[in-house]
């Protein structure tokens, strides 16, 4: 059973049920005890008020008077009890005329005994003394026998209702002591990056749950603070950073704007604002890792449709790939919603299609096919270049690692894949490289899976 | 146009002051919080350029005390966070735009312009410039009369510097009026676009329409 609620009502119906059959059967045994005792005494008073009517003398009479007297003591007795009196050593000196001749069993040493005669069924025999005969009087014992098949039906009855009853109050009892549980999973739950603030209620009540509780309150507030100190230093160094650089661009714009620098300085002048860009988008990159890799980046994912993302992507993609001289084609099977933040997805498909346009020979076609099927949405995209060995594309997710660059133009800032990994992680999926099908190439494939919500990923 | 500058480091300060007033600009400089609520008490400034990192508070909080207080000129916030967040944080809590450093001068004034003639201009439907004619309800261009077939992309790129009159439009903020990102800069997505636009409309027009102004962006003639 995966859930303590299921395991409390199970443990707890169980233990009701086993104690209440423990005294039911202990009340069997009281029962059983005291209904027999109740035949003992009847035996006893028949027996007293048959030496009342036996009369002192009985030891001399004959068996004929004996048998009429014994008769005497009551007519209805005669039915009820069964009764003989024998003298020891010689012969049975009367018997009740409901035994039919048979002898009521003897149980040797035994004074109060039970026993069963075929015919008449059980009974309860008492012994007793009346020098110098021995009488027995035995009553049915089936009086007792039906009041205790009653009872164990009863009890029966009672048990299952039990059963039944105890799982109802079990789940109801589970469900109240679990409850300071559920609020603390669902607080813990929901405390993501963007609310870290949040804290699970401490009710006033020192116990148990309350102690869990301040235990996850005092992680959270570590947590907390470690993603402060990131997103302080993020902050602190993007200011450092850029304010400096914000001066030596206005500068430089300031110098090519004053119009009088000969053309070779100002083509410095320009090289120095283009670099100056690469090095922002570089301080910017590297500031989004250490954020993603701190899980600092509060994400808005929404179930979106790959299919339609994927057509709008498409046009950019064509767009870029003809004005570099190669096609790009575009495949989607499968049907469903996948939980993602568009902007960032968008993000890593343009890094992964910018080096496979980089990569591709002239003419070549990068190809994206996307599918949903078994719970995960895959998207590979295959260029016809020169391929990596398998260790280089390993590494191709490193920072700062390059491969294939084009001698000339663009050389990128070396972070596109890390960014695209740290990307996908963030979503709870994986990223690889493998040799494309077909001749030669390289091919990145991610893979998200459908189910994705914000409440995994925040857990 | 009064302008009140808000900004801790000197040597920015500075030559924001100067860059400002060489524009014809009437600017005003000070460095801290407290000294900006101050120039305010004292004179009406027409817009604010405020800096987020401040040595006595935030910039945030200064935009959410001033709008709160019933202060309505435009704050154009400058700032070296970049993150997408502090851009949200800073409009949601009333500042008219976010230009992220390093910033070029031409950039800042086009922002500038952009937020004063928010406030004062009455929309246009149709735009007109170097015979060129967009018809912002249509979403139609005719160039010289005879109309051209434009893409949804090349449309939303046109009609930015149409809006923008003849003045230089930086990467930056082409790429976030139309992505909504300015993280496509570094794939040349931008320039593929451009080209294909410049290819329709200089082909319609038979002579140059629109400037490549190096590491800056581009300009309509």
């Amino acid at each position: 059973m995966r859930s303590i609620g299921a395991r409390l009502t199970f443990w707890y119906a169980l233990s009701a049920t086993v104690t209440l059959a423990i005294l039911f059967l202990a009340g069997y045994q009281l029962l059983e005890t005291r209904l027999i005792s109740g035949l003992d005494q009847l035996n006893a008073a028949e027996f007293q008020q048959l030496r009342a009517h036996l009369g002192s003398d009985y030891a001399r009479l004959n068996s004929e008077v004996m048998a009429e007297r014994v008769r005497e003591t009551s007519e209805s007795g005669a039915v009820l009890f069964y009764i003989s009196i024998e003298h020891p050593g010689t012969s049975t000196k009367f018997k009740s005329r409901n035994l039919r001749g048979e002898d009521i069993p003897d149980i040797k040493g035994k004074r109060a005994y039970s026993a069963t005669m075929s015919g008449i069924g059980a009974l309860r025999v008492d012994e007793f003394l009346l020098p110098p005969f021995d009488v027995t009087i035995a009553t049915s014992a089936r009086s007792v026998s039906d009041g205790m098949r009653e009872y164990v039906k009863v009890c029966a009855a009672l048990l299952v209702a039990m059963l039944v009853a105890s799982l109802g109050i079990g789940l109801g009892l589970s469900r109240l002591l679990l409850r300071p549980m559920r609020a603390i999973r669902e607080t813990a739950n929901r405390i993501g990056s963007d609310n870290l603030s949040e804290r699970i209620p401490v009710s006033n009540v020192r116990d148990e749950v309350t102690d869990l509780a301040l235990l996850l309150n005092q992680m959270f507030d570590r947590l907390e603070s470690a993603f402060d100190q990131i997103r302080r230093f993020s902050d602190e160094a993007s200011h450092e950073l850029k304010t400096p650089l914000s001066l030596i661009r206005l500068h430089a714009e300031k110098m090519l704007g004053d119009g009088d620098l000969p053309s070779a300085h100002a083509e410095a002048v320009l090289v120095q604002i283009e670099e100056l860009a690469r090095l922002n988008q570089i301080i910017d990159e590297m500031l989004f890792l250490s954020r993603a890799e701190a899980k600092a980046i509060p994400f808005d994912m929404k179930p979106h449709d790959p299919a339609r993302f994927l057509e709008t992507f498409a046009q950019d993609a064509q767009a870029l790939a003809e004005h570099n001289g190669r096609s790009f084609a575009c495949a989607h099977k499968g049907r469903g919603r996948v939980a993602f933040e568009e902007r960032w997805m968008r993000q890593v498909l343009l890094n992964v299609l910018t080096n496979a346009l980089n990569v591709s020979p002239e003419g070549g076609v990068v190809t994206l096919a996307s599918a949903i099927e078994g719970g995960t949405w895959r998207v590979s995209v295959a260029d016809q270049g020169p391929g990596l060995a398998p260790d280089q594309r390993l590494r191709i997710f490193e920072r700062f690692v390059r491969f294939n660059t084009p001698a000339s133009g663009d050389r990128g800032s070396g972070l596109g894949l890390t960014i695209s990994k740290s990307i996908i992680d963030l979503h709870g999926g994986r990223i690889f490289a493998e040799p494309a099908d077909g001749a030669g190439g390289l091919k990145v494939t991610f893979e998200i899976p459908t189910a994705t919500t914000s409440a995994t990923l925040a857990a | 146009m009064k302008v009140l500058i808000v900004e801790d480091e000197v040597r920015l300060g500075q030559f924001l002051k100067q860059g400002l007033s060489e524009h014809a600009h009437t600017a005003n400089w000070v460095q801290t919080c407290r000294a900006a609520n101050d120039a305010l008490a004292d004179t009406k400034y027409d817009l604010i350029v405020l800096d987020l990192s401040l040595p006595d508070g935030d910039g945030i909080e200064l935009v959410r005390e001033w709008r709160a207080s019933g202060f309505n000129e435009p704050v154009l916030i400058l700032s070296a966070r970049d993150s997408l967040e502090d851009r949200i944080k800073g409009l949601d809590v009333g500042a008219d735009d976010y230009l992220p450093k390093p910033f070029s001068l031409e950039e800042l004034l086009a922002r500038m312009r952009a937020l004063l003639r928010r406030q004062s201009v009455v929309k246009q439907t149709v735009l007109e410039r170097a015979g060129i004619k967009l018809d912002l309800l249509g979403h139609t261009v005719h160039v010289n009369g005879d109309p051209v077939d434009l893409t949804a992309r090349e449309y939303a790129l046109l009609e930015i510097f149409m809006q923008n009159g003849g003045r230089v439009l930086t990467r930056t903020l082409i790429s976030e009026k139309i992505w909504s990102s300015h993280y496509d800069v570094d794939t040349n997505l931008l320039d593929v676009y451009m080209s294909r636009l410049r290819a329709k409309m200089e082909g319609a027009m038979g002579k140059p329409l629109f400037k490549t102004v190096r590491g800056i962006g581009y300009q309509l003639l």
